[in-house]
């Protein structure tokens, strides 16, 4: 799992039925310090934690459909925790 | 998940068994703005997209996890068509 602030919202009405209710976001990939590390990725938010500007815990690969709660969903990223403070 | 932009249909009558039925696409991966990208896709249609729409597409073995493309030999499927992408914060450096 990595860090990642959330710089976009992406608007979808029709797509599959597995992602029904489930808002998509571009995540910026961010060091620990918050600078930038990779280029920018669309990850799902299945719990909806995330809006603008926040600081989230995303996970990727097959591993990010675990995020929601069939288990099964066609996404490389998901948003899987809300960043309060890292102490 | 990335952005593409559908540029066109593949056509074909010889395929693998579980390909029957499936419409394939042909993708050119494009950035947050629609800016076309190197890279390109022939990935399943899971969401009636058409020639010209700004899709998001999956891909790698998650893209086998839709009703459409369960258990089909595929590694890119289409999964949403977008209406809008809005860039509301920016992270410096």
């Amino acid at each position: 799992m990595k860090l990642g602030i959330i710089t976009g919202v992406v608007w979808a009405s029709k797509k599959v039925k597995e992602l029904d209710g489930c808002r998509m976001f571009i995540l910026q990939p961010v060091a620990i310090n918050g600078s930038k590390t990779d280029s920018p990725l669309v990850a799902a938010d299945p719990k909806n934690i995330a809006s603008a500007g926040d600081r989230v815990v995303y996970v990727t690969s097959t591993d990010a459909a675990q995020a929601f709660d069939s288990g099964f969903a066609p996404v490389n990223a998901s948003i899987v925790a809300l960043v309060d403070e890292i102490a | 998940m990335i952005f593409a932009k559908v540029i066109g249909t593949i056509v074909s009558t010889q395929k693998d068994e579980k390909l029957k039925g499936k419409k394939l696409l042909l993708c050119k991966e494009v950035d947050h703005e629609g800016k076309p990208l190197k890279s390109y896709h022939v990935a399943v249609d899971a969401v009636q997209a058409g020639e010209g729409n700004f899709v998001l597409l999956s891909y790698g073995s998650s893209a086998r996890m839709t009703e459409t493309t369960k258990d089909a030999p595929i590694d890119a499927v289409v999964i949403a068509i977008i209406d809008d992408v809005q860039i509301l914060h920016t992270v410096k450096s």
